[in-house]
């Protein structure tokens, strides 16, 4: 009898725990991002033309020799970054693909440059966001080249 | 090579959470010694509304028995209930990906591994799961182990503390941990990570196009940042996405990744402080504290010393002093949770990390990491008893051989449920069906996942690959035996000694720095010991094996 208690304890207690964490909180919560912080609760979409064109978060399969491209080897596999000695690299390629100057590509990724520890660290540079940015300095060099 | 930026960013981080969990311990004590609050006017008409519709009694104390059977009927009701969820998801609401449900075998070992504060993940979520399984399988599971964990840490210091002569009721500190630590907690971090760029919404996963012409991306974006809240503070670590930590949407910048790691030393931590607050005493607390943290303050400079850099398998944005710092921790306090992929990692990183799983009170997850570290004394106070033949005493409580023998069991438990899997594994040719060989590669990695099961921690080499109905079974049988069996031990030893006979004068100064180094050294001897032999086979023979690669040309090592 006493056991029998005990499961039916459980088990109520199991119904409201689960309305409780697992329905109302997440629920509520997604009300509060949806509201406060909508941009980032959809999953930071960078926009062109008015159109999303994909989160500023995730690498874009850029394989075209006019734009900087990510890495694929990173543990996530959408890493959206790359180190700046990565990105220099392939200055040279993109210069010979489209003709912008090296010193203005060079000027385009220290304007974009983060690094990984505030202040200091290792540099890296934001793939989409510096291709997005020659995309609408050059519009007529990469109008082939996008959607 | 440890540098300066390495120094800051760990002084930061350990600085800025051992101050806030300071002021946490406080706030604890007066939750689990019911003393009154601001927070009662809203607070209390919902707990006893809980309690009235569960049929609770939250005032009767429990003995051992008692109180380990109703949380183990509550857990197993929960884990079934989170099984129906995973297995028929396809046919219910929130799905709007149309997935379809888990086979029985991944379910089960997936709620084995929740209920358990686990998290082995034999599946990409982003893949598998419905939003109604994010939400009221996985993240409800992260809920409640936590609350389960942090209840027991509460009942094993009640018992030791000795002022209530009880352990204390289980329904009262499951639901108050949830009402006014868990929940209130998750919400103030489910903003912050918000805020930092995860998301959190429930309108489905868009295929968008990208800016070069003819690509296409799927974003995944659901409840991720109220999972990733828990997942975290309840020392969890099963992420909304199969990449984990590393995924940037669950993890999107060096401040977040920062932020998240202080999360999961919050509580654990503050429970440490807890035990000198409960006992009376805050040299007690400060013993446990600087144990924990000098055993962690060592895996952090090993692993450190052994250069990580940037390169296969680890995030720019994060770069290798968090992913590091992570890894060590993430082991230490047996969450479980990832930011880079294991393989990217020294072998001395991953010897690290067995460590904090193999010790488990270095300073170990939600609750269960403060009742390990008691083992431990209990163990080490026994054996300096025997060097200096007197009877041992805890806190004016004698130590009796009862006591020292549940202790040991404790201890046993975790040895015997990784090396016999391990050699099972082995034995019936298991390795070959995740693409592993038997050698040290593939020894490290299903020893790993052994450790990690019984651990609780979670984190794991084999990923999806490791959905094969053997690993699926036997690593959730090590997760519930390495979870409860534990708890029912010490449970026992905190009952009996909270109404034993207390005397003033005390035996060994507990509260010394002196007994800090003996204790520190014999988790380290107790631990080395019984795992030398594994560790060799392993990551020590890889390291050896790795070091002709290092000094190209000229062949030395195996």
């Amino acid at each position: 009898m006493k056991g029998f208690r005990n499961l039916s304890t459980a088990a109520r207690l199991t119904l409201i725990s689960v309305v409780i964490c697992g329905l109302l909180f997440p629920i509520i919560m997604t009300g509060i991002g949806q509201v406060a912080a909508p941009w980032q609760s959809n999953g930071s979409q960078v926009y062109y033309d008015g159109k999303s064109i994909g989160s500023d978060l995730i690498s874009q399969d850029f394989s075209a020799p006019v734009f900087f491209h990510p890495r694929n080897d990173s543990a996530s596999g959408v890493d959206p970054d790359i180190t700046l000695t990565y990105a220099l690299s392939q200055v040279p390629r993109i210069h010979n693909a489209t003709g912008i100057p090296e010193s203005f590509l060079n000027a385009t990724l220290e304007k974009y440059t983060q690094y990984t520890m505030f202040f200091f660290g290792t540099k890296y540079v934001n793939v989409l966001n510096v291709n997005l940015y020659l995309m609408e300095s050059f519009p007529s060099i990469y109008a082939p080249y996008v959607q | 090579m440890l540098t300066l930026e390495d120094l800051f960013v760990v002084a930061v981080v350990w600085g800025t959470v051992i101050v806030l969990s300071w002021f946490l311990s406080s706030y604890l004590l007066g939750v689990f010694t019911g003393r009154k609050s601001r927070l009662d006017r809203i607070l209390v008409p919902v707990e006893n509304f809980i309690y009235l519709l569960a049929g609770i009694d939250s005032s009767k104390n429990m003995g051992w028995k008692e109180y380990f059977k109703t949380l183990l009927y509550l857990n197993a009701g929960e884990a079934i209930l989170a099984f129906f969820i995973l297995m028929f998801q396809q046919s219910l609401p929130l799905n709007p990906m149309h997935y379809s449900g888990m086979s029985w075998s991944l379910a089960l070992n997936t709620v084995l591994s929740f209920s358990s504060n686990t998290n082995l993940q034999h599946y990409n979520g982003e893949l598998t799961l419905s939003y109604l399984s994010q939400m009221s399988a996985i993240q409800f599971l992260q809920f409640t182990s936590a609350a389960t964990g942090l209840a027991v840490g509460v009942a094993v210091i009640r018992g030791f503390a000795g002022k209530a002569r009880t352990i204390g009721n289980f329904y009262y500190d499951y639901v108050r941990s949830l009402t006014r630590v868990l929940l209130p907690l998750a919400f103030i971090a489910t903003i912050i990570l918000i805020f930092m760029g995860v998301p959190q919404a429930l309108s489905g996963y868009p295929t968008v196009s990208t800016l070069q012409k003819g690509a296409t991306e799927i974003l995944y974006k659901g409840p991720v940042a109220s999972l990733v809240s828990i997942m975290q503070l309840g020392t969890n670590g099963g992420g909304y996405f199969g990449a984990n930590s590393a995924y940037p949407l669950q993890n999107p910048s060096q401040l977040s990744d920062l932020f998240e790691i202080g999360m999961m030393m919050f509580i654990p931590t503050s429970l440490l402080f807890l035990f000198g607050r409960m006992v009376g005493d805050n040299r007690e607390g400060r013993t446990l504290f600087l144990a924990a943290y000098a055993i962690y303050g060592i895996d952090l400079l090993i692993a450190f010393l052994s250069t990580t850099v940037i390169g296969r398998g680890l995030e720019v944005r994060i770069g290798g002093v968090a992913s590091t710092l992570w890894t060590v921790t993430t082991t230490a306090f047996t969450t479980g949770s990832l930011n880079a992929s294991l393989s990217g990692f020294n072998p001395v990183v991953i010897l690290t990390a067995f460590f904090g799983m193999l010790i488990q009170a270095a300073p170990g997850g939600v609750g269960v990491g403060a009742m390990y570290l008691i083992m431990y004394v209990i163990v080490t106070i026994f054996l300096v008893g025997l060097m200096a033949g007197r009877t041992p005493e805890y806190l004016g409580v004698k130590i009796e051989g009862s006591d020292v023998k549940l202790a040991v069991a404790a201890f046993l438990t975790h040895p015997i449920i990784i090396l016999v899997p391990t050699v099972v594994a082995f034995a019936i040719g298991a390795e070959s069906t995740v693409g592993l060989a038997a050698n040290a590669t593939g020894f490290t990695r299903i020893f790993y996942e052994f450790t990690s099961a019984a651990a609780n921690n979670g984190s794991d080499y084999l990923g999806a690959a490791g959905n094969t109905v053997f690993f699926n079974v036997a690593t959730g049988i090590v997760m519930w035996v390495g979870r409860f069996l534990p708890i029912l031990f010490m449970l026992a030893i905190a009952d009996g000694v909270s109404t034993r006979k207390r005397s003033q004068k005390q035996g060994l100064k507990t509260g010394s720095i002196s007994f800090v180094v003996i204790l520190v050294f014999s988790i380290f001897i107790l631990t080395v010991l019984t795992f030398f032999p594994f560790l060799v086979l392993g990551p020590v023979l890889q390291f050896l094996q790795g070091m002709k690669l290092s000094i190209g040309g000229v062949i030395f090592g195996l």
